[in-house]
């Protein structure tokens, strides 16, 4: 029998300056329902739902909702005509109350002024009953976990009668059990018939929960098929649509001596939990894991940027105190940030300004003054090197593509002249030809004797471009394999150790 | 580290507190323990408050210290508190004063010219009796109305336009004995520059007007040409200080401004300066002298003020200032102390201000509660 | 700008690529971006036609004298906004520096003086005064900067809370032995011939000293944002203080040099101020910080932070006093005067921050 088109999305196209992040796609969504939205990182999944929400504006194309054309101009708007997502990274004011939280933008009145309190705690708890979550209406968001916060936002958008619901990446903060939960509910959804587009890379749960596919890649709509005809091999070619070998460049890299050797690291204020490995020379190695496994922990810990509570870090034998990111950078570490925008760059200053700013000792002149030139001739040298695509040096760098400010982070470590490298997720928003480029430049430091330690969650990545990859698990190291003789599999089970 | 910062400044923050409260009860206490004890024992039970506008005026910090000498020769039991310029926060100080057991307030109110704020005053005081002083309670007569509306009132202070006025009478008869000598460009008519202090002060408008007008009619009478200000354009006919502050360098960035248009070389020199006080005088005076005036044997550029502060009296014996008018802060402490003694022996106020006697003093014409202490022209002979 | 002409060549011909629509897109965005400067001068030339002595040497030397008086305070305003700060206390530091120096260099024998013990306004003595003015200034603005940085304090809350402790010790300082609040006066003529006297004669206007002083110390400034480290941490900390954190930059040192930078500035403007003006009262200084943080924000530093030039800075200070020779020569009302400050404030933020808003 089919079922009604809930919501139809065609010809979608959003261009940003020089990328086009969607190129005429198309989506629909039946009503009763659960289609599944699958995509690498930067495939345009997320930037899809953010033009059907009115955060970005979309180029070109229509979206219809029953039918009706709509163009929704905020997330609020999307939400009043029956339209929900639940986030993955909550927006949610946590030092308010459950339903504080839930009736924001709505609060039923009294006589039109006063704030019905008594009315929200009994529709609040009507809801919670009915999806059989157990969180007391009062309670103040930021003392509950992750995953009941998630519930309340599922509530939320059940609250509004909302006839679609956007799942965007809803269990990678859950336990088993909670997404047990979580599969229930969304079950009870579509029984009513309400349209779910369920956004997420772990295949196993696509393949449960969903009824429809709609694969995407670099942009563009690939296939959208029932999900009981896809076999999991097969999504995986639809996503990737090429060779794997081609994706990376050649391994020249020789691993020399063991070069650094963190010991027992134990975080002050976060989970990480006695992390010890070693490193050498010139060689690649991969941190593993899942989103908050401490990946970004570990490397912002051994650079001094987080507070550790035991542990050592030792290069060449020589003990490296590293409690600040002044003093791991005279030691001859780098870090490269996962966040590029909230902890990289320097938006609103130029390039040269951006490249120069952790090696300003080397342009200074008679202990006073800052030399322009050499900082000119540094920042050109490194342009050129990386092949950055810019106008000229005073560019802002706000103005280039997340390649290129990438690359000018990139000089910037380089220019401190580092022996051991820390990038966190290196490729992270990069255009998929850029991302060639990137890994070409990991290799070639590893192939000058620097020790690179990179963080992914693309493990296709971490395959291609690592030669040891340690899988971190719940703050703990959980194994550590060597990329020539491992699979996903196997990294995706140590990454399922400790959680 | 943390912790030791933190308890510093937790440290720091209970003395803040504490240094607050025995400096209230130092000067409440001192004249009840010592002096007050064996002195007039008739007022161990009367607590006078005094609310200060603010802090920093100039004129007011003499008055304020002449009063606290004769209060504690009386062995009366006060407190200062300064409003910071604030008159919702003056309001908030006398209702706790009156909560704290204050029995006779002294207040200096904020906003001037508005009876809104002492009918409030009057309202939480009840049956105390309130002196207001110097900055006046209400403009055209409805301050009369006020005080005679609450018996248990009454008001000290100076005639606000009497400074305007003899200002104006001092540069009228200053300019009749040196007509010639002031008219520079010898045209017959002599322009003038004014500074006003800030703008929707009861004061400083008077000031503003009383100075010019009287000065003319004094010039009229003598068969001379009335004053002319400067600027054709300004027809507001003064420059004001836009902070308000009545400050030295607001005057004295307008005046080197106007030099620019008005100079000697150009014939329309400004040839007298009027301020509204001896700050904004001082600052004329500074700018006179960059331009080479004012000072040694060169021409004098007659400037006016008004307070008599110690710099403008200064200022006039050296000869760079030709005129000011003087507030007299001991003679304001004066009768405000002598009425509160009279009070404390539970006089009313009208009687209290009767028994006020010093030829400085006169009781208004219009009204038997308010209390006018002169001013007088000063210019250092 | 590496090669302005090629720079001006290559936008031109950039132009010439553009359709119709986009060429009026950059026409319009091109005018509105120098709406201000457009203003200005529309504002000068009209200026010019009702009053012949606007643009003459004398109404120029008065413009550089002002300038002169209100830049310091604004150079040192600049970097705390540069930090995406702000700093209130400025114009009461003004004050009790104002206040010390005018007491350290009275007249010997002045009927007034507040200390007699003090030694004769010798060159020497000035050079201390000067010294004592920049430690006091720079005394406060390190507690403003160590509160800021250590606690993560805005900078409003912190100069805010420095503005009243100065104001009290202010009050404090000219209450000191009997001098009850009145103006210190009867400044020495050392400092004044020091501070005020006649460095040269522009027109018939005399240039004193402290325009050369004010020269000094932009060159030193310059220096300072461009040349040093310290200057290129304080923008990078500007734009971005956890990435400056990461790259190695002591945002700590950082935040706490640049306000005590900026208090030793205040310092200077208090030690010319008095000399200025002829004498110093409690009141002096009051809400200068607002012409300053006003010229800087007209002259393109950014509340958003991690930008600003020196050359800004000066033309904000240059365009607000052109408005106030320009008006009072007009002989403008007081009222419309208020008016038309507020407007350009406000006409400059929006502009400058028209430049940062992301276009979707």
């Amino acid at each position: 029998m089919p079922k009604d088109v809930l919501l139809r999305m065609v010809d979608i196209t959003k261009t940003f300056p020089g990328v086009k992040a969607l190129d005429h796609v198309s989506l629909e969504v039946k009503a009763g329902t659960v289609h599944a939205l699958m995509g690498e990182n930067g495939a345009g999944k997320s930037t899809l739902m953010k033009c059907l929400f009115g955060i970005y504006n979309k180029d070109e194309g229509h979206i219809y909702l029953e039918g009706k054309e709509v163009n929704f101009k905020s997330s609020k708007e999307a939400l009043d005509n029956g339209v929900a997502m639940v986030h993955q990274e909550l927006n949610q004011a946590l030092k308010r109350s459950v339903m504080d939280n839930i009736w924001l933008g709505r609060y039923p009145k009294t006589l039109g002024v006063a704030v019905n309190e008594k009315k929200m705690y009994k529709d609040t708890k009507a809801v919670f009953d009915e999806l059989g979550i157990d969180v007391d209406p009062k309670r103040i968001m930021s003392t509950m976990p992750v995953s009941q916060r998630q519930m309340v936002e599922i509530a939320k958008a059940v609250s509004y009668n909302s006839k679609v619901i956007v799942f965007d990446e809803p269990t990678s903060s859950l336990t088993e059990e909670e997404v047990e939960h979580l599969f229930q509910i969304i079950n009870m959804l579509r029984d009513r018939g309400v349209g779910i587009i369920y956004i997420s890379h772990k295949m196993a749960e696509i393949k449960r929960i969903s009824d429809e596919i709609t694969v995407m890649r670099d942009g563009t709509w690939v296939a959208t098929r029932p999900a009981a005809e896809l076999e999991m091999a097969e999504i995986i070619k639809l996503m990737v649509g090429r060779e794997l070998t081609n994706q990376f460049p050649p391994k020249t890299n020789k691993p020399g001596d063991v070069y650094l050797k963190v010991e027992g690291i134990t975080g002050m204020y976060n989970q990480l939990k006695d992390v010890s490995f070693v490193a050498r020379r010139g060689e690649i190695l991969g941190l593993a894991g899942l989103d908050s496994s401490g990946r970004t922990e570990t490397l912002e810990s051994i650079f001094g940027v987080r507070t550790r509570k035991e542990g050592t870090i030792t290069l060449d034998g020589k003990l490296c105190k590293n409690r600040n990111a002044g003093e791991s950078i005279k030691n001859g570490f780098a870090l490269l940030t996962e966040e590029r925008r909230a902890t990289g760059i320097f938006g609103v200053l130029n390039i040269r300004d951006n490249t120069v700013i952790s090696s300003l000792k080397r342009h200074k002149r008679l202990g006073l003054y800052l030399s322009s030139k050499s900082q000119k001739k540094d920042t050109q040298y490194y342009i050129d090197a990386l092949r950055t695509k810019t106008p000229t040096q005073e560019t802002k760098i706000r103005s280039l593509s997340g390649g290129n400010q990438q690359k000018v982070i990139i000089a910037r470590w380089l220019l401190t002249e580092p022996e051991v490298l820390l990038l966190d997720e290196p490729t992270r928003g990069i255009d998929v030809g850029a991302k060639y480029e990137i890994y070409q430049l990991i290799l070639d430091l590893a192939l000058s004797g620097k020790t690179v330690i990179m963080v992914s969650s693309e493990m296709p990545e971490l395959l291609g471009v690592c030669d040891r990859i340690v899988v971190m698990s719940g703050g703990r190291v959980a194994g550590e394999v060597d990329t020539a003789h491992t699979s996903q599999e196997e990294i995706m089970t140590l990454a399922a150790k400790y959680v | 580290m943390k912790k030791i910062i933190a308890l510093l400044l937790a440290l720091v923050m209970v003395l803040a507190f504490a240094a607050c409260a025995p400096a209230d009860n130092d000067e409440t206490a001192a004249p009840d323990g010592s002096q007050g004890a064996e002195g007039t024992q008739g007022n161990s039970d009367l607590k006078v408050s005094v609310f200060w506008y603010d802090e920093s005026d100039v004129y007011l910090s003499s008055v304020r210290s002449e009063l606290n000498e004769q209060l504690d020769a009386l062995g009366i039991a006060y407190d200062d508190q300064y409003a910071g310029k604030d008159q919702a926060r003056q309001l908030d100080q006398v209702r706790s004063a009156i909560t704290g057991g204050s029995n006779l307030l002294v207040v200096n109110v904020v906003t001037s010219g508005s009876t809104d704020v002492a009918e409030q005053i009057l309202e939480a005081a009840g049956d105390i009796p309130v002196v207001f002083f110097n900055r006046s309670i209400g403009n055209d007569g409805q301050d009369v109305t006020v005080l005679n509306e609450h018996a248990n009132s009454c008001f000290i202070g100076t005639d606000a336009p009497e400074a305007g006025h003899l200002q104006g009478q001092m540069i009228g008869e200053y300019l009749v004995d040196h007509y010639d000598e002031v008219d520079m460009n010898g045209d017959g008519v002599i322009t003038y520059a004014m500074f006003k202090g800030e703008e929707g002060n009861a004061e400083a408008i008077y000031r503003t007007q009383y100075a010019v007008e009287d000065a003319d009619k004094v010039l009229t009478e003598a068969g001379k040409k009335p004053l002319q200000y400067f600027d054709p354009n300004n027809t507001d006919k003064y420059q004001v200080d836009q902070g308000g502050a009545w400050s030295a360098a607001a005057a004295k960035e307008y005046m080197d401004t106007n030099f620019v248009t008005y100079n000697e070389a150009s014939g329309n020199m400004i040839e007298l300066v009027i301020c509204n006080n001896d700050g904004m005088a001082e600052g004329a005076i500074a700018s006179l002298q960059g331009q080479g005036y004012n000072t040694g044997d060169a021409h004098v550029v007659p400037v006016f003020g008004v307070d008599a502060t110690e710099n403008a009296i200064a200022l006039i014996a050296d000869g760079a200032m030709t005129g000011t008018v003087k507030q007299d802060a001991e003679g304001m402490a004066k009768a405000i102390a002598g009425t509160i003694g009279a009070l404390a022996e539970g006089k009313t106020p009208v009687d209290a201000l009767a028994a006020q006697d010093d030829p400085r003093f006169s009781i208004a014409t219009d009204c038997a509660s308010k209390l006018y202490v002169a001013y007088a022209p000063y210019t250092g002979e | 700008m590496g090669n302005p002409v090629a720079n001006l060549r290559r936008r031109a011909d950039e132009f010439k690529t553009l359709g119709p629509k986009d060429k009026r897109r950059r026409v319009v965005d091109g005018i509105l971006n120098n709406a201000l400067y457009i203003l200005m001068l529309i504002f000068i030339i009209y200026t010019a036609t009702q009053n012949e002595n606007f643009l003459t040497i004398d109404s120029f030397a008065t413009l550089l004298i002002q300038v002169a008086a209100y830049l310091p305070m604004a150079l040192g305003i600049g970097g705390c906004i540069v930090l995406t700060g702000t700093d209130l206390s400025a114009g009461r530091i003004q004050g009790l520096t104002a206040a010390v120096a005018a007491v350290f260099l009275q007249k010997t024998g002045y009927a007034n003086r507040m200390f007699e013990s003090m030694p004769d306004a010798t060159i020497g003595w000035i050079f201390v005064t000067i010294m004592v003015a920049l430690l006091i200034g720079a005394i406060v603005g390190l507690v403003n900067g160590f509160f800021v940085a250590k606690f993560s304090l805005h900078p409003f809350i912190v100069t805010l809370s420095t503005q009243l402790i100065t104001y009290g010790i202010i009050l404090w300082f000219f209450a000191l032995n009997g001098n009850n609040g009145q103006p210190i006066s009867g400044l020495s003529d050392a400092y004044k011939s020091f501070v005020g006297g006649t460095m040269f004669k522009l027109g018939k206007t005399n240039i004193p000293w402290y325009v050369l002083y004010a020269v000094i110390l932009t060159v030193i400034m310059w220096f300072v944002w461009n040349k040093t480290t310290f200057g290129k941490n304080m923008f990078a900390v500007g734009s971005n203080a956890e990435a400056a954190k990461v790259s190695g930059v002591n945002v700590f040192l950082t935040t706490m040099l640049v306000h005590t930078l900026a208090g030793a500035l205040y310092g200077y403007s208090g030690f010319i101020e008095g000399v200025r003006s002829g004498s110093v009262a409690a009141g002096t200084g009051l809400n200068a910080e607002c012409d300053a943080i006003a010229a800087c924000v007209i002259g393109g530093v950014s509340f958003v932070g991690g930008t600003g030039k020196i050359s800004g800075i000066i033309l904000g200070v240059v365009i607000l006093r052109i408005i106030f020779i320009a008006l009072t020569m007009l002989g403008v009302s007081s009222s419309s005067l208020y008016i038309i400050k507020g407007a350009i404030i406000l006409c400059a933020c929006a502009l400058d921050m028209r430049k940062y808003m992301v276009k979707k």
